[in-house]
């Protein structure tokens, strides 16, 4: 077996049997024996100063084993960059939801007495629920004591930001921008807004936090607990090895899981009890507690020159921040995927203007391919506005303007990456674009640009005396296929049946690694694998797996380890094309078929690169038609999975994916990421889909029938309402 | 609170114990009962996690109380043996796996009274089960192969 013939074949997961027999045990199912369940009292007013706690009655409730506030932990906020998020809050709330107290009792029903049992008592402020109001120059400042506040991983200090309810902001030029708009034959400008929306990993956050002598043991649903550990040494002024994080298995995480915020107050009640203390999420709290994908508002300038071709951009992006930036775990603490607009396409002169801001909403974090669905629905809209106004067709202006290999992208980068006007090409041909369609239906596109993760890992390979490899590795597989993504490299690398190499997880005791995220698991533990295994090989020397497992003695192993650093830089890349129905009486939007053509280089796991794939589009559709976590006065309307509307089997149309590829991407034999690939092109075109059925224009996800026919062309749009005859 | 013996009997085993009126069928059944397979995931009984059968019939045990189910047979993850579950692995019917178990049994449910069951009746009978990873292609292979291969 050589090689590629391995990774052309299907795979079967390594967490197949124990996840469809029940096996698998999530955090939530770990047995911890005598564990005390924490309750937390959160605030009902997203701003408003804490005038008196009183525990009292909570604390003399039997089975109540210890109650905390916040002046218990005064001056302790967590945070994956910036650490602004108190573990429990002590003069102020900033959110509904905000935490004041926390309680460790024998039971959940215990726990949820006692938080009933302490009263609170607020003087109401005056919120800031919008950006333009908190950016306005006598806003009131949400964080005033923000430059004392802790920026982790040392390199460099929090970026200036021009007003203090910025939790980042950047401006970015490449070219004359001025010069070049100057030029430009027509511009054209435009605004869209996207609304929060969550992660929904359907597996609710769960941790259990222990003290073990003299270490912090902590076993947590986040999917970087390298970065967890660091995180609670800097908020808990513990140091770093005394803490080890642990996962279980991970239940879905889409970004989401890379905050945490439970664990640090679970050490301080298990410090006070002496006992384990554990908190499952529930899933309300999920939803109006945890970190969503940020509410954007973005305005985008184009200049075109005779012929269609961009000659300069601009764009103003605002994303709701909300009470924290603890969510954000990047330099700038902005959702870096939004910043650049108009990916993919040759930008010869550009200016970007981003910035993240506070404001007495839910707090902001990362979510799958963070800032860029945002950034890809306004860019992919924009360019269909401008195909219509200068009487081209969406495709062919799109072809005008793709980057190619070397041409200046919006970033002021060359184009490194994909062929995409053959991306494009294929999905309209797919589609069968130029068929003509009955009154009501159209068709749209979008692409799709994501670059490869970069960084770096170690992972271990073991071979014993029976001939099986043991890979160590400190990534989890939250469900991406990361573990059978190791394993399928190791075997193809050394030419041994996968079923020979099993994946082994290790705590944070293990070596350091980064965990899932940022398209990173692909190149990076992909990378390592590789590196792994190409070292194993060396060190047989010519002889076979199975040779040099026979010559070992009881108890030996071969052992080899590789750190491998991911530098290089790519991207994957996709184009969308999809059909949809429109009903011009109602504004109902049905979409009938999609094709996604992709390339992510060398495929590793056949079935689960579809899965990604066919995942990824789902999730983008959802956020297209259903998904808005509205806030009504800073409370989160869609409190559970009944009022938060997530796509259903019902929901989804046929898809086709189809796979190009020029087989040079930057990670092992050639393989580029896929996880955040797909999702951010889908709302862009079924908004463009729309427009080419019945005219209709909608410039806010998401894409609702009501938008629908609010903004349907005047002759198109019948009067609602009863009709007589 | 008032303490209730029930007796029923889980994946064929009988099970005879007193619960307090309020207890959740999802909780006796990780809590007490050690099935951690049967996940807790929205709690409203929307998302279909929980999905266990009740004599038969697929079930949300988060909306379940305990004494509900007094005499009735109690299938979950962990009781289940079927071309189903083998059909996921290959097909791409899970990736995290939080919602395999509650899809597996909805779906085990249907082809047991309903062998043929024709695709839009996969279909519509899975739409108590979300699944947030594959986009549910992968499931209703998954299911659709399992049926044809029976």
């Amino acid at each position: 077996m050589t090689g590629p013939t391995i990774l052309d074949r299907p795979e079967r997961r390594l967490d197949g049997d124990e996840k469809t027999t029940g096996a698998a045990k999530y955090t939530a199912d770990l047995e911890v024996p005598g564990a005390l369940q924490a309750a937390f009292v959160r605030s009902p007013y997203p701003h408003a100063r804490i005038v008196s706690v009183d525990t009292a009655r909570a604390r003399s409730l039997a089975g109540v084993r210890a109650v905390l506030t916040g002046a218990d932990v005064r001056g302790q906020r967590l945070g994956r960059r910036l650490q602004d998020w108190p573990v429990l809050c002590w003069d102020r709330v900033l959110f509904v939801g905000d935490r004041v107290a926390a309680v460790a009792a024998d039971t959940r029903e215990i726990a949820d007495d006692a938080v009933r049992l302490i009263s609170v008592e607020y003087e109401e402020l005056s919120p800031l629920l919008d950006m333009d109001e908190a950016l306005r120059p006598d806003a009131p400042v949400l964080h005033p004591d923000g430059a004392s506040y802790r920026f982790l991983e040392g390199r460099g200090e929090r970026p200036a930001v021009p007003h203090p309810n910025h939790q980042g902001h950047v401006l970015e030029t490449h070219g004359d921008v001025d010069a070049a708009f100057a030029r430009a034959a027509r511009t054209f400008e435009h605004e869209f807004a996207t609304p929060r929306i969550h992660q929904a990993a359907l597996e609710p956050r769960a941790a259990v936090v222990w003290v073990e002598g003299d270490r912090v043991r902590v076993v947590s649903t986040n999917k970087a607990p390298f970065n967890l550990r660091d995180q609670m040494a800097a908020t808990l002024g513990l140091s770093k090895d005394r803490i080890v994080v642990d996962n279980g298995t991970i239940g879905g995480d889409f970004g989401g899981k890379g905050l945490s915020t439970d664990e640090f107050v679970l050490y301080h009640l298990a410090k006070a009890t002496g006992r384990p203390v554990r908190v499952v999420t529930r899933y309300a709290d999920e939803l109006t507690t945890t970190n969503p994908r940020h509410a954007s508002r973005i305005r985008l300038r184009t200049g075109v020159d005779a012929d269609g071709r961009i000659v300069a951009h601009e764009s103003h992006a605002l994303f709701d921040g909300g009470a924290y930036a603890a969510g954000k775990p990047t330099a700038r603490l902005l959702v870096e995927g939004g910043v650049e607009t108009l990916e993919g396409y040759r930008v010869p002169a550009a200016r970007h203007e981003a910035a993240t801001v506070y404001t007495n909403q839910v707090p902001g974090g990362h979510m799958r391919a963070p800032g860029q669905p945002q950034n890809v629905f306004a860019s992919e809209s924009h360019l269909d506005l401008i195909a219509r106004e200068l009487g081209i067709t969406p495709l062919e202006l799109r072809r005008r303007n793709v980057a190619r290999p070397g041409d200046p992208t919006t970033t002021g980068e060359p184009w490194h990456g994909p062929d995409l006007a053959a991306l494009l090409d294929r999905a309209a041909l797919d589609i069968d674009a130029d068929r003509p369609r009955p009154g009501g239906r159209g068709i749209g596109f979008a692409l799709g640009v994501r670059h490869v993760g970069r960084g770096s890992t170690t992972i271990s390979l073991r071979l014993g005396r029976d001939g099986t490899i043991e890979a160590r590795t400190g990534v989890g597989d939250q469900g991406g296929g990361q573990h059978t993504l190791i394993q399928r490299i190791v075997a193809a690398t050394l030419g041994v049946d996968p079923v020979t190499v099993r994946v082994r997880r290790l705590s944070t005791e293990g070596p350091q690694d980064p965990g899932i995220g940022g398209s990173r698991v692909t190149p990076v533990h992909g990378g390592a694998a590789l590196a792994a295994a190409q070292a194993l090989k060396e060190k047989l020397g010519g002889r076979s797996v199975a040779e040099a497992a026979k010559a070992l003695g009881t108890g030996e192993e071969i052992v080899v380890s590789a750190k491998f650093d991911a530098t290089a830089s790519d991207h994957g890349a996709c184009a969308h094309a999809i059909e949809v129905a429109v009903d011009v009486d109602t504004g109902a939007v049905r979409v009938l078929a999609a094709v996604v053509a992709v390339d992510v280089g060398q495929v590793i796991n056949p079935v689960g690169l579809r899965g990604q794939l066919e995942g990824g589009f789902v999730y983008g559709l959802g956020m297209a038609l259903f998904e808005d976590l509205a806030l009504e006065d800073g409370r989160v309307r869609a409190a559970n999975l009944g009022d938060y509307k997530l796509p259903t089997i019902a929901d989804v149309p046929p898809l086709r994916i189809v796979h190009l590829s020029d087989g040079h991407g930057v990670g092992p034999y050639g393989a580029r990421s896929a996880g955040e690939l797909v999702n951010p092109g889908v709302p862009a075109a079924v908004a463009n889909a729309v427009q080419d059925a019945c005219g209709s224009r909608v410039h806010t996800l998401p894409i609702t029938a009501e938008r629908v026919w609010n903004a349907l062309p005047a002759p198109t749009r019948r009067p609602s309402g009863p009709v007589r005859s | 609170m008032t303490q209730h013996r029930i007796r029923f009997t889980l994946n064929g085993a009988a099970v005879d114990l007193t619960v307090p009126a309020e207890r959740l069928l999802v909780d006796l059944l990780r809590d007490d009962l050690g099935k951690t397979g049967t996940k807790d995931g929205c709690s409203v009984g929307v998302c279909g996690l929980c999905t266990v059968q009740v004599d038969g019939a697929p079930m949300s045990a988060c909306l379940l109380l305990a004494t509900q189910i007094d005499g009735a047979a109690i299938r979950t993850v962990e009781g289940l043996a079927s071309p189903l579950q083998e059909a996921f692995i290959s097909e791409g019917g899970f990736q995290c796996g939080i919602c395999t178990s509650g899809q597996l049994m909805a779906a085990d449910a249907l082809l047991r009274v309903k062998p043929k069951a024709t695709d839009a009746e996969i279909r519509d009978w899975q739409m108590g089960n979300l699944c947030r990873c594959t986009g549910y292609y992968g499931i209703e292979r998954a299911i659709f192969k399992a049926r044809d291969e029976r």
